[in-house]
């Protein structure tokens, strides 16, 4: 496989975020508001406690500024697929000399670089200089958090693309995008820290993939993880990757045939 | 009259016809909305559960507050969607074709579309959380206190109405004011749910004077409730919402009314 | 006086000048500059009741400007226009139940909904009673051969049937008066045929008044019998289709096909075109020389083998106006 046209998707991508300027600016003000109110609740929750349950008001604020920016890094575009299938185009693009799945990818990585400079950055600039954030456990562990972020957006990339293979049916999918996404956003941590979640809903997270997107690598960030552990919550990761990008693919085949069949 | 009442008759059989053409997608809208704005309530919900209570605000006194905001919202939108949509309906043409009717213009805006998917997941949730909240917040109902709320609750839909007016003539200047929409609208709005003294005095100051939703929700809920966090603004404030609704509202309209003669002797 | 009246009016549009780059962005926002356009100079137009009017000129030569000042929805900058009796952009509400305007770019049908949702829609909007109504519907439809799309979704009709449609919505409510801009674009030689005859009718039994912007040159032919031009905001013509062809069409053509390689000397005043190695075409006034003697300068000088005189058609006459090719403008 030729990796060069794929870099050039992530490319143009990349660049081509850069024309939205006021729109970008705004979605970097949003991020910091959102944060601003749960660290604003949370900052009211915790009153003159210095700590709740073994876990500091810093720690708190390290969570969401942590979970809220990578949130902000972490936007696979959710109708890649559903625009093309519901204008059509999904017919020539198929008959391209790559690889649609890797060009999906490629663009979607191109996006989330682009973030990661201009919207993770700005936004942990400003919480730095403004409220405070705790500093990694350890050089290693900030490592290791970055790897598990990685496996994060990885796991985050495949819900999304498994649900974007419901349009070859669906065709209009706007309402189950919309209702993944409550998914994501309460169950992942971050808007609530799991921590503060009742024993019997952790027992449920436990059988979902939302608790690996964010909350695993800010747990590593936080040096709360042995190594056993990390390695135990990477491996589940792993696993979620490859078992939900296996449902996905496999609504990708019957999604094809079905286009053949009925050509489009 | 009579004919206006006949004229908004046909233009709702027309926005429900329409709709009847994709029902299942409308059903399955109106349950997404629901559920996207149902997100902060969830997420307050669990966090109440661990804590009990946000700033001497306990679970159900946070959901009255909530219900006031989604509840405005959703009648709003039932009269204000053309106007949410005011910008595209400029560069596209329509607004022109509106002008070549007999009619009044800002009644055909609002009575040619309207966001029932919105109104009923917006509406839906403010009922819903009306009804789980409002016979636990200790709030007797009387007459006195319903007659309030009904006039909160149109200061409410005033207010909120009057941003949209504002933010629909704006439109003629500017070719695109979502981003605008979202800065001044949108992302106050995400502060609006909880009690507003738990944030900066900035915040509290915009909420109050700038983008007033605190007498959306914030003032009249403690009118009824009486916090203690109400300490720190004046009495008078529990009384203004109707005040500021009316007022800004007609602000907004002769605005609204300036830009429209503009649109005609600038076109666009 | 006439019924549509037009004195002197003129228009000016500012024009923003977009500055680049984030700093530019923001100066936009709050210090905008404006450069001045003239979109319509001093015009003048009188149009009498029942009149089918023409009403051409290049992209951007201000018909649109124009057509929109006379139906109410901008204000002339100055000058003044009485529509039968009303001042368009000042009784906006009791005026526009009087016209009827077809946009050809831009449908007012409810796109989701069978075409007769809109007609009854437009109904109640310009209040049409029942009788004028069933009798209108059941008229054009047969006139413009509707009757097999009136029951389908407007998203699936093709784009001619969708304009008939657009027509009819437009004439609903019995208007006196009727602007059609570009009624006939993008739409195929049999559709456009229907329309044509269509307007004409219209125009012929119930004298309803028509002012007709179009790019193209048989729409007019085929209905209009005035002709107005505009040009850079001003009216360069204002009269007969005849009369245009008198007026600026008094050059003539002749192609000749010599026998052999031509070299042919000037004559004067006689412009002259290489069609191909031994064919010339000559471009003459009439009044600069007669044709006869033209031809026998030709004869008594060369070979020839064939001869041909044309006038020159309407298009090119009105690419000439536009192009400033021709005098007395």
């Amino acid at each position: 496989m030729r990796i060069a046209p794929y870099f050039a998707y992530a490319r143009k991508c990349f660049l081509g975020r850069s024309a939205y300027r006021f729109d970008h600016l705004m979605s970097i003000l949003s991020t910091c508001m959102q944060f601003f109110i749960f660290w604003g609740i949370y900052r009211a929750l915790y009153g003159a406690n210095s700590e709740i349950d073994g876990i500091t008001f810093s720690m708190v604020t390290t969570n969401f500024i942590l979970s809220m920016g990578l949130g902000a890094v972490f936007c696979p575009d959710d109708y890649f697929l559903p625009n093309k299938i519901w204008d059509g185009s999904i017919a020539t693009e198929l008959l391209r000399p790559i690889s649609f799945k890797g060009r999906m990818i490629a663009e979607n990585l191109g996006n989330a670089a682009f973030d990661l400079l201009f919207r993770f950055l700005p936004v942990l600039v400003i919480a730095l200089l403004t409220v405070g954030v705790s500093a990694p456990a350890s050089p290693v562990m900030l490592l290791l958090f970055l790897f598990s972020a990685f496996l994060g957006y990885g796991v985050l990339w495949t819900i999304s693309f498994a649900v974007q293979m419901t349009s070859f049916w669906l065709i209009n999918i706007w309402s189950l995008l919309t209702i993944k996404n409550v998914f994501v956003n309460v169950l992942s941590g971050s808007m609530i820290p799991l921590w503060f979640m009742p024993e019997w809903m952790n027992g449920i997270l436990n059988f979902t993939p939302f608790s690996s997107i964010y909350f695993t690598p800010v747990q590593i960030y936080l040096g709360q993880l042995s190594y056993g552990e990390i390695a135990f919550k990477c491996g589940v990761q792993v696993l979620w990757i490859a078992g939900i990008y296996l449902i996905g693919n496999f609504l990708w085949k019957k999604g094809q045939q079905k286009l053949v069949v009925q050509g489009g | 009259m009579s004919d206006v009442f006949k004229l908004m008759g046909v233009y709702a059989k027309t926005t429900a016809k329409s709709w009847f053409q994709y029902r299942v997608d409308a059903v399955l809208k109106s349950l997404a909305v629901f559920l996207r704005e149902a997100t902060g309530i969830i997420v307050i919900w669990f966090t109440l559960l661990k804590f009990d209570q946000l700033n001497g605000w306990d679970i159900y006194e946070m959901l009255f507050l909530f219900s006031l905001l989604f509840l405005t919202y959703g009648i709003m939108i039932i009269f204000f969607t053309g106007l949410r949509d005011f910008g595209r309906t400029v560069r596209d043409g329509s607004f022109d074709r509106f002008l070549l009717r007999p009619r009044g213009l800002l009644f055909q805006i609002i009575f040619v579309n309207s966001d029932w998917f919105a109104a009923i997941g917006h509406g839906g949730l403010g009922i819903t959380l009306f009804l789980i909240s409002a016979g636990k917040v200790g709030i007797q109902w009387n007459l006195a206190h319903a007659v309030y709320y009904l006039f909160a609750v149109a200061g409410g839909v005033l207010i909120q109405g009057a941003v949209f007016l504002v933010l629909a003539a704006l439109n003629i200047y500017l070719l695109e004011t979502n981003s605008l929409k979202e800065l001044l609208y949108w992302n106050m709005r995400k502060f609006a749910g909880y009690p507003i003294s738990i944030f900066h005095k900035a915040i509290q100051f915009i909420m109050i004077y700038v983008m007033p939703f605190a007498f959306v929700n914030y003032f009249p809920a403690q009118y009824l409730l009486r916090k203690s966090d109400m300490a720190q603004y004046p009495e008078i404030f529990l009384y203004l919402t109707p005040a500021v609704g009316i007022g800004m509202y007609l602000l907004a309209y002769l605005f609204w009314r300036f830009s429209i003669r503009y649109y005609k002797s600038s076109g666009n | 006086m006439s019924l549509i009246e037009v004195k002197d009016i003129s228009k000016t549009f500012k024009v923003s000048k977009r500055r680049g780059g984030v700093p530019g962005m923001l100066a936009n926002l709050f210090v905008p500059k404006f450069e001045r356009k003239e979109a319509v100079k001093n015009i003048s137009l009188s149009i009498e009741k029942g009149e089918m009017v023409g009403f051409i000129g290049p992209n951007g030569a201000g018909k649109s400007t124009t057509i929109k000042m006379l139906s109410g929805i901008l204000y002339p900058d100055s000058g003044e226009i009485i529509v039968d009796g009303f001042i368009p952009y000042k009784q906006r509400k009791n005026y526009v139940g009087r016209i009827g305007v077809v946009f050809g770019q831009k449908s007012q049908l409810q796109w989701d909904l069978p075409v007769i949702d809109s007609f009854e829609l437009l109904k109640a909007i310009y209040r049409v009673p029942d009788a004028v109504y069933q009798k209108n519907l059941s008229r054009f439809t047969e006139m413009l051969d509707m009757g097999s799309f009136i029951r389908q979704p407007v998203r699936q009709l093709s784009l001619g049937q969708r304009m008939r449609a657009d027509i009819v919505a437009a004439l609903i409510h019995s208007p006196e008066i009727v602007f059609f801009d570009e009624p006939t674009i993008g739409i195929d030689v049999v559709g456009k045929e229907t329309i044509r005859s269509f307007i004409r009718e219209l125009n012929e039994q119930d004298k309803v008044t028509m002012l007709f912007t179009t790019h193209d040159m048989q729409d007019i032919e085929k209905t209009c019998k005035r002709l107005v031009i505009i040009d850079g905001g001003t009216k360069v013509y204002d009269g007969t289709l005849g009369g245009i062809r008198e007026q600026y069409g008094t050059s003539r053509q002749l192609d000749v096909e010599f026998a052999g390689r031509a070299e042919i000397a000037p004559i004067d005043k006689v412009e002259m075109e290489t069609i191909d190695e031994n064919k010339k075409r000559f471009i003459f006034e009439n009044r600069d020389i007669q044709i006869n003697e033209l031809m026998n300068q030709i004869l008594s000088r060369y070979q020839v083998r064939d001869i041909n005189i044309s006038e020159p058609d309407i298009e090119s006459i009105i690419r000439k106006i536009y192009n400033r090719e021709v005098d007395g403008i």
